[in-house]
């Protein structure tokens, strides 16, 4: 017995040293089409599969939505939907990367909920099974020229995921401490100096804090215009001496003088749910309403509309070319899209998600659905927020973004 | 030495744990301090628990009040519709089975390795231990596409891999038991004619049974604990504790709920433990 462990260990410290040699040197196949042309096919197939949809389980709202309402009108179509809760989407990214890896064609992961660089992560090592959005009834919905759905953070979508939901970088504030508020992030800027120690904004690379170096980026650049979407080295070069020039200067007028970030957005809400500072942000503002109803927010809680407008982007559902409940997947995505589930997702009772569905494409009763949602006391309607929505930057901007902030920002105090 | 015979067969084997005893009782400022230090470690150990409790039947808990403004059972209902329930049977079941795995083969290493020749002993201890060195993710990682292509079924892999990660904790745990284990017990065990069955349930078992315990009991954490080789390797097909908790604290607003399931998941480990301390001593009262 005692060899047998001995050997069992070196067998699986090789096998270790082995798949660590193969995740290294990947090269992942190319997605493969199922073989399935046509929605009829595809329906047929999908009846009495199980689709594990992968998804970040923090938002209790969203999990309550899908485990309340997506689930059941799943279960109504023939297909059995699991919701699996997961700390960070990487998570969901690197299983489908193992499973790529071993040549699975019966994956448990059938679909993720993605966006941004985990998706253009996943479509680079050919994690995701492509082409096949356009089978989706659903789809004749949503504006095929929308630059929010055929580009996700730079990333040319080509049907390897159906939109879900549309999200808008937003700035909140405690109205009963703000009594000024900013209208633009020049403004926020300053406002933050004249207030020290009162706003913050989390360390990058996480990927709130990283966002809003990017807002910055568009203010002192004079506007999204004058920053092209995709990265090159020479605009680098020519615009961030003034992005890093700027926050290097706002530094000492942070909460704790600049000396130490919020590490996460979840820090951040954190301080300002505690009143320690009067600003926070969030790339999914649909979270707001919720927050200020249970308290957690100080009641005052305010959106900040900028001028200028803010980032927006889109979330995906994906499907991994090794799931082996591809059609099932392609159902749930389909329904997911549906303007019935999209108005009950967008309702601030539910989730208060924004729709991926182009308003001028659904008839008058669908149209209805939206209209009647409430409006949440917090957040202003998508329209209002999403004005002058300003077009993400190329996921390539990101890490070197990020990477000088750690340099001339944290380090360079 | 194995020859000798205990001084009076009669009375049951003991620890000389009476004539010391004197020596260990402490007085007067000693004793303070002794019982001062308790006090002051209990409260280490509750301490951090008290806003658990706190927060975990808070409804409504904002700066800069003291205690929660508000009562009530958000954080159960909340934990319930998660699906608690099935988790906290996954875990155990998970906890269990790892514990019931890697507990007798700790066993066997480390009896092996005290009382055989086992060739390259220093290089076996090391393989043993290595585990604790490598990062879980990246055995998930590495490991599940072996598991994978050898078509070894998502909770097989998972109780697989967390029992090689149990592995050190149970053959140390043992190792050192069986260094303080007397073979010469044994051996008069053998000599006063017992077969080796009651050998080992009458002589070793009651002997080596703190330490057995104490070994099943981290084995049990192992399971108990992790997030991210039931994640990676059981692909989803099992959700339990850790995996509702770890996706509850990455989100904001979830304090109530992230509470009561950490604070519901002490439990099982703490009633483990108090076991432990009941069924895990020696026989006939002898402390070491």
């Amino acid at each position: 017995m005692r060899r047998f462990s001995r050997r069992r260990f070196a067998g699986l410290l090789a096998g270790a040293a082995a798949a660590l040699l193969a995740l290294s040197a990947c090269s992942a196949p190319a997605p493969t089409h199922p073989g399935l042309t046509s929605w009829g096919q595809v329906t047929a197939a999908a009846k009495g599969q199980t689709v594990r949809l992968w998804m970040y389980g923090g938002d209790e709202q969203g999990n309550a939505y899908v485990d309340k309402t997506l689930i059941p009108a799943a279960a109504k179509v023939g297909v059995t939907l699991q919701r699996v809760p997961v700390a960070d989407t990487k998570d969901a990214l690197n299983r489908v990367l193992t499973e790529i890896q071993a040549g699975t064609k019966d994956g448990s992961v059938d679909l993720v909920w993605v966006n941004g660089d985990n998706f253009g992560t996943g479509k680079q090592a050919g994690a995701w099974l492509c082409g096949w959005t356009s089978l989706l009834p659903n789809m004749s919905l949503t504006n095929p020229t929308d630059p929010l759905l055929t580009d996700d953070f730079g990333t040319p979508v080509q049907g390897c995921e159906a939109p879900w939901s549309k999200a808008q970088f937003t700035i909140a504030y405690n109205a009963a401490t703000v009594t000024d508020p900013p209208h633009t992030l020049a403004g926020l800027l300053d406002w933050a100096q004249q207030h020290p120690g009162r706003f913050t904004y989390p360390a990058p690379p996480d990927f709130t804090g990283s966002a809003f170096t990017r807002e910055v980026l568009d203010s002192v650049s004079g506007g999204y215009k004058n920053v092209p979407l995709r990265f090159d080295q020479k605009a680098f070069g020519r615009l961030t001496p003034a992005l890093y020039g700027r926050l290097k200067a706002l530094a000492p007028s942070l909460w704790r003088k600049g000396q130490t970030y919020p590490k996460t957005s979840t820090e951040l809400n954190a301080l300002y749910a505690g009143g320690q500072v009067d600003f926070t942000m969030t790339y999914g503002p649909a979270e707001l309403t919720k927050l200020v109803a249970d308290g957690t927010y100080p009641a005052a809680t305010k959106v900040l509309t900028l001028q200028e407008g803010s980032l927006g982007n889109a979330s995906f559902l994906a499907i991994p070319a090794t799931s082996g409940h591809q059609a099932g997947a392609m159902v749930v995505a389909n329904l997911a899209l549906s303007p019935q589930q999209q108005a009950a997702k967008a309702d601030p009772r539910t989730w208060g998600q924004f729709t991926v569905l182009d308003t001028a494409r659904l008839d008058t009763a669908e149209r209805d659905l939206f209209a009647r949602l409430p409006q949440s006391p917090v957040v202003p309607d998508f329209n209002v927020l999403s004005k002058n929505a300003n077009p993400e930057l190329a996921a390539a901007w990101v890490p070197a973004l990020d990477d000088a902030w750690r340099r001339l920002v944290l380090a360079g105090q | 030495m194995a020859l000798t015979l205990p001084p009076d067969v009669g009375v049951p084997l003991s620890w000389p744990s009476q004539p010391g005893n004197g020596l260990r009782r402490s007085r007067g400022l000693g004793r303070a301090l002794r019982v001062l230090l308790a006090l002051a470690l209990a409260l280490w150990f509750i301490l951090p628990l008290v806003p658990l409790a706190l927060w975990a039947f808070a409804d409504r808990w904002s700066f800069p009040a003291v205690l929660p403004q508000a009562w009530g059972w958000d954080g159960v209902r909340t934990a319930l519709a998660q699906g608690a329930v099935p988790a906290f049977g996954h875990s155990l079941l998970l906890g269990l089975l790892v514990s019931a795995f890697a507990t007798p083969l700790g066993v066997l290493a480390a009896r092996a390795l005290a009382y055989h020749r086992v060739p390259f002993a220093p290089a076996v201890s090391v393989m043993l231990f290595a585990p604790l060195a490598l990062p879980a993710f990246v055995a998930a990682l590495g490991l599940n596409v072996v598991l994978l292509r050898l078509h070894v079924p998502a909770f097989a892999g998972v109780v697989l891999l967390l029992m090689v990660y149990a592995l050190p904790y149970t053959s140390y745990t043992m190792r050192v038991a069986y260094g303080a284990h007397d073979l010469a017990i044994e051996e008069e065990a053998r000599l006063l004619g017992a077969s080796p069955w009651q050998l080992m349930w009458r002589v070793q078992l009651p002997l080596l049974a703190p330490a057995l315990a104490r070994a099943a009991f981290l084995a049990f954490l192992v399971g108990w604990s992790d997030y991210v080789i039931t994640l990676l390797v059981g692909g989803g097909t099992i959700v339990t504790v850790p995996l509702l908790v770890a996706a509850a604290a990455a989100g904001t607003g979830n304090d109530a709920t992230v509470a009561l399931l950490s604070a519901a998941a002490v439990l099982p480990p703490l009633v483990l433990l108090l076991g432990l301390g009941r069924f895990g001593r020696r026989p006939n009262g002898g402390r070491p």
